[in-house]
């Protein structure tokens, strides 16, 4: 089934029409020189698969509308009568011109415009009329096309990832293909059209196939149809037709992304453009609303420039240029040794990763365009096995790569379940590596492909377990959870044996959820929920719950230098960030006075690490190394500290505009980022009442946490920072200005309140 | 005929199912359902938030079976459902009129 098959069936039609037209006529009082019957869309350009419209225009010079409903009803009655599908309209030269100028689908339609009978001239000035208005119309079209793509995906999903998808409607379509054809004619801007000649070619001959065992015009490919669609074509299996066709809808997609990359390039230039981009991080700018590599940025000597720029573009809600992407890619081929293959990475690179996985669906645009330059396969080989890998499960609706990204940004939502939002991202990312592999369990082979993996990254051996746990038993809750008695103790010891600890427990339990949800309405009901959040609880009962770690050990050193009771600065410079120690003698407002400082230097807390040894406070802070900041003396740094303890207003200022800018481009980013949680635990420390604090990371929220406790008046006896991607988890030890812990009704009340400020903050 | 309808423990599907396989019966309709008897709800923390659970989560199943049949597979749902402890749930059955199985046509008990 091919073309010839399509123009065969579409001549076939022709005919029949063409027959009815001129026998309705000569029973009419219409003049044939007034009238003309044109064929447009899909029937225009020739192509009808068997179950396709007939989609017919008639043109007629000024007719009174008795006549033409008439003749219109005595020329298709008997077409209706057969069922045939028949859109049709009725219109004048003047008419025709102004629907297509208001609505775009006529435009589109137009464009394929194709004589059938009557009068030829008619015909051809509409023709004419259609591309002229066409070519002159297309920048005021532009938008409503767009929206109508992204209406589309968002009801009909991407040809390339879901398991029954529509060969026309869905992204990487049918009706795409379409669409590049039409901006061709615009000649707005030029478009490869020859990369998708074959995608065209195969996505045809499937709906051919489709159409003629279903008898019918539907165009989604049901699971049910798949094999004996793959047969009559001379495939393999249903399996092999979807990766056929998942990379036929790739390169459909690839190029419709090329042409809106054109489009918006040409439509900035026609505005004042700006000759460079603004810096927005080391080697990166925003340039024409795309995140681009800085002019003359060495790329070469920067290994970790794929998943910063991935970052940066995720968090700000902006896309990678396709240029840049294409840079990066030409890099060159991966030796052996390389810290592709060999790792371990940078922390800065596994940090820029993680939070690039936390932005949520927006990382999965970014995703798809660095995997189409075969950048992620590169980072991770063992992704090459699962790309568009079809599963025969009817609760999926996606490719098995497509599902875990879907995961990894439904788990982007859950971060503030868990102490460790790293890891539940990564592990999301990863859950079914291990899928497409015969005779081997997908937990327990992604298992013992996630561990070596996570190593790679630079995870420690600990985490790296964590990982593989994860893979290995992101399945357990929600089967035992509606497959066993949660009354039986047994089944709770068979969690708790299997878990082992309850950091483990509430990851398991978010990626249950993230999984479940991803997968769909089926997975993941209120009904498996509730069992899974039953089970959850009743393990967590039988386990030892979460102990937040005790407030930093200090060294010999720092301790000698903490007697000396002096302020002291010490800076040493490693490869990706700066260490800073900063001793001081203790205050109110200490920790306030130096996160205040550190953010108005634009100094990025990495990690902080904070301790109260008598009258002094020993703080050591580890800093995001960036090519825009300079790195403080040891002079410097220790000014301005002695500045900012003996009057810090000067400081806010600064730091309250640092945060509205930053604000500002948050904002515009438009990431849906979860709201902050504030928790107060009073139990675990007889010395001091442990804060703990999981928010989306921002500029000056060590400044805003510590200053608020200040004002609380409560003294932070110690700290532990953590930036996670771009999740912050922080953790501080306070006490009351008698050196005793919180009573439990004060503490959680400073936590609500402690909420209340970082929400309206954020 | 019979409609016999059984609310039962989740995990108590599979038993349940091979009990009636083992009797002969080898079609049933299985549903997620959210409900409460005398086990009245009871409080759960989720989120952080304390709330009080007034559904808990039930399988429903559903099998028509000849009259004769009924009060039998009634005994095999219950036994194979039964853990003796509270919440286990509920079988009945009610009469049913008429059965047509679509793709043959058949009806009565034919179509069971």
């Amino acid at each position: 089934m091919g073309t010839r098959e399509r123009r065969e069936r579409s001549k076939a039609n022709d005919d029949s029409l063409v027959g009815l037209f001129h026998a309705a006529l000569a029973f009419s009082q219409i003049p044939k020189e007034k009238i003309s019957m044109v064929a447009v869309g899909g029937y225009g350009r020739g192509e009808m698969s068997p179950g396709s419209d007939l989609d017919i225009l008639f043109l007629h010079a000024n007719l009174a509308e008795a006549d033409l409903t008439l003749f219109v009803k005595s020329m298709l009655d008997p077409l209706w009568r057969d069922g045939k599908q028949i859109d049709y309209s009725v219109r004048t030269r003047r008419e025709t011109h102004q629907v297509s100028i208001n609505d775009v689908k006529v435009a589109l339609g137009l464009l394929d415009i194709r004589y059938l009978a009557g009068n030829r001239s008619l015909f051809e000035v509409v023709a004419q009329d259609a591309l002229v208005s066409w070519k002159k119309n297309i920048r005021k079209f532009l938008p409503t096309v767009l929206s109508s793509i992204n209406e589309r995906t968002k009801s009909f999903g991407e040809l390339a990832f879901l398991l029954e998808p529509d060969l026309k409607e869905s992204r990487g379509g049918l009706r795409d293909i379409s669409l590049l054809r039409a901006l061709v004619l615009s000649e707005y801007i030029t478009i490869p059209l020859d990369r998708v000649a074959e995608a065209e070619a195969l996505i045809w001959q499937v709906r051919d196939v489709l159409h003629d065992l279903t008898r019918r015009s539907r165009n989604q490919l049901l699971l049910t149809e798949q094999d004996a669609v793959a047969e009559k074509l001379g495939l393999i299996d249903a399996d092999d037709l979807l990766l056929a066709l998942s990379k036929a809808a790739r390169s459909v997609d690839y190029t419709m992304q090329l042409a809106w990359h054109a489009i918006g390039m040409k439509e900035r230039r026609s505005l004042f453009r700006p000759t460079s981009g603004e810096p927005i991080a080391r080697g990166l700018e925003l340039f024409n609303n795309e995140v681009v590599l800085a002019k003359n940025y060495d790329i070469k000597s920067d290994p970790g420039i794929l998943f910063r720029i991935a970052a940066v573009a995720a968090q700000r809600g902006k896309r990678i240029s396709l240029e840049t992407i294409a840079k990066i890619a030409n890099i060159g081929e991966v030796s052996e040794d390389s810290l592709e293959v060999t790792g371990p990475w940078h922390e800065q690179m596994r940090l820029d990763l993680v939070s690039f996985i936390g932005a949520g669906e927006m990382m999965i645009d970014i995703f798809e365009s660095l995997d189409q330059e075969n950048l992620i396969s590169r980072w991770f080989p063992e992704w090459e096995h699962v790309r568009f890998l079809p599963q025969r499960n009817v609760l999926h609706h996606h490719t098995v790569d497509r599902h875990m990204l879907e995961t990894a940004a439904k788990a982007a939502a859950l971060t503030r379940q868990v102490h460790r939002p790293d890891l539940l991202l990564i592990g999301a990312l990863f859950h079914d590596l291990g899928k497409g592999y015969l005779g081997k369990d997908h937990s327990e082979y992604g298992a013992e492909l996630m561990f070596p993996l996570a190593l790679r990254m630079g995870f420690s051996s600990n985490d790296s377990e964590v990982l593989a746990a994860m893979v290995r038993f992101h399945l357990l809750l929600p089967t035992v959870a509606t497959r066993r008695d949660l009354d039986d103790a047994a089944t709770i010891d068979h969690v708790r044996n299997s878990v082992q600890n309850a950091e483990l427990l509430e990851l398991l339990h978010a990626l249950s959820i993230a999984d479940g949800e991803a997968t769909g309405r089926n997975a993941w009901s209120p009904w498996k929920a509730q069992l899974v959040q039953d089970l959850v609880t009743r393990t967590h009962a039988a386990m030892k719950g979460i102990t937040p770690p005790g407030p930093p050990e200090l060294t010999e050193k720092q301790l000698a230098t903490a007697k000396r009771g002096l302020l002291n600065v010490e800076i040493i410079e490693r490869e990706d960030a700066l260490e800073i120690e900063i001793v001081a003698p203790d205050s109110l407002g200490l920790l306030a006075a130096i996160s205040a400082v550190l953010t108005v230097m634009r100094l990025e807390v990495r990690t902080a690490r904070t301790r109260t040894i008598g009258d002094t406070a020993v703080t050591q802070w580890v800093v995001n190394l960036d090519m825009n900041v300079p790195i403080p003396s040891i002079e410097g740094l220790t000014d301005s500290i002695n500045r900012a303890l003996s009057g810090i207003e000067d400081l806010q200022v600064r730091i309250a505009e640092r945060i509205r800018i930053y604000k500002r481009a948050a904002a515009r980013s438009g990431l849906a980022i979860p709201p902050p949680v504030v928790s107060a635990i009073t139990q675990i420390s007889t010395e001091s009442t442990i804060i703990e604090v999981r928010m989306h990371d921002q500029p000056g929220l060590l400044y805003t946490i510590t200053s608020a406790l200040t004002h609380y008046g409560v003294d932070i006896q110690g700290a532990i920072v953590s930036t996670l991607g771009a999740e912050a988890f922080d953790t501080l030890y306070v006490s009351d200005r008698r050196g005793a812990p919180l009573t439990q009704e004060r503490a959680d009340q400073l936590a609500s309140d402690l909420q209340s400020l970082l929400t309206s903050q954020e | 005929m019979k409609l016999v309808t059984a609310i039962i423990k989740p995990f108590k599907l599979d038993d349940v199912k091979n009990a009636l396989n083992a009797f002969g019966i080898t079609g049933m309709t299985v549903s997620e359902a959210m409900g409460f008897g005398r086990t009245r709800g009871h409080t759960e923390v989720y989120r952080g938030a304390e709330y009080t659970v007034d559904l808990i989560p039930k399988i429903r199943l559903e099998v028509v079976v000849d009259s004769v049949d009924a009060e039998k597979v009634i005994d095999v749902i219950v036994k194979a459902a039964s853990t003796g402890s509270i919440g286990d749930g509920k079988v009945w059955s009610v009469p049913v009129d008429h059965v047509v199985r679509v793709r043959t046509g058949e009806s009565g008990v034919d179509a069971i």
